[in-house]
């Protein structure tokens, strides 16, 4: 068990990749808090998986963009389990449209709960993560916030300043031995690609080199490694989890 | 409390690398120190394993001098001890 007895955070962790994250990291031995916006059932089902395994579980309600609540997540975490080892940025929203159509309410949201969510988080995180000289943080971006994808000028600004943010702090944080990075998700199966429409899937299936959309332990594998010891070297990097979309 | 007071100006001359006698009660941690951000945390850190006391993040800005510090200290020993 690569995380055997420490804690992890989750954003965003009742559904789709976070939901992955936190059964991987409950399978791997860390006990796992997790924070949803409004999926109470999914939250509470999920809790109970991961106390099924033997880990336990910590479930909060919480808004990304609120920053007194990201502290009394960190606040919460340390009293009911006793620690915090590793940290998972992932709760994410879209609000797609072209840039003539979006207000700035699409605007704002977006960067609330994606960026400045990461912030919130990270920011009430990293003075536990400095005095105890250890620490592993992964950012989940997207690929959109490198190549770029049309109607999603918010979503990408916000995970292209995701990727900024990693690196900045990489660097500041590294003399403390606490890495971090981000891991970019492609095209992943879950309720985000919902929209899309059953001919444009089979179109990007042609036009991804490993000829499938990718799954959400596709990304959790690659959290993994980068939390884990064995990345002990990598700090500051993204990884691209799309099949070879874009490839650069 | 004399001795608290030399053991953490003792522990921020080590931080900082100067001399203990350069760390006077009012000499300014960043501006005549050379401190950092980081080293003010470092300091923190270090009184709590020391004393084995609890001060909050919020604390941090008011690390500006030796004798700021000791106050904290103080503050959060007695804190405990009640």
């Amino acid at each position: 068990m690569l995380f055997k007895d420490k804690v992890a955070i989750v954003t965003g962790g009742s559904r789709g990749i976070g939901r992955s994250l936190v059964l991987m990291l409950a399978e791997e031995g860390a006990d796992v808090a997790f924070t949803y916006a409004k999926s109470v059932q999914e939250a509470e089902a999920l809790s109970a998986q991961v106390k099924q395994s033997g880990r336990r579980a910590l479930a909060l309600q919480m808004d990304a963009a609120d920053f007194d609540k990201a502290k009394e997540l960190i606040e919460e975490v340390k009293a009911g389990l006793g620690r915090l080892d590793l940290l998972v940025n992932n709760a994410g929203i879209i609000k797609d449209k072209a840039l003539m159509m979006m207000t700035k309410e699409d605007w704002l949201s977006v960067i609330d709960t994606n960026l400045n969510g990461t912030f919130n988080v990270t920011r009430n995180a990293i003075v536990t993560f400095l005095k105890q000289k250890s620490g592993a943080i992964v950012n989940i971006t997207s690929v959109s916030g490198v190549a770029g994808m049309s109607r999603q000028t918010n979503y990408a600004a916000s995970k292209a300043g995701i990727i900024g943010f990693t690196k900045s702090l990489a660097r500041e944080v590294a003399p403390y031995n606490i890495r971090v990075n981000a891991v970019a998700p492609g095209f992943i199966e879950t309720d985000m690609l919902a929209g899309l429409k059953e001919e444009f899937k089979e179109e990007l299936k042609k036009r991804i080199p490993l000829s499938r959309l990718g799954r959400v332990e596709d990304v959790a594998g690659a959290v993994k490694f980068l939390l884990s010891d064995a990345a002990g070297f990598i700090t500051g990097q993204t990884i691209i989890v799309d099949g070879g979309l874009f490839i650069q | 409390m004399p001795d608290l007071e030399n053991e953490i100006r003792n522990m921020i001359a080590e931080i900082v690398e100067k001399d203990p006698s350069e760390v006077t009660p009012d000499a300014k941690f960043f501006e005549e120190l050379g401190m950092d951000s980081m080293m003010a945390l470092e300091i923190m850190a270090g009184m709590e394993k020391k004393y084995k006391i609890t001060i909050p993040e919020e604390k941090l800005t008011k690390l500006t001098t030796l004798r700021e510090t000791v106050a904290v200290a103080k503050e959060y020993l007695e804190k405990t001890n009640a």
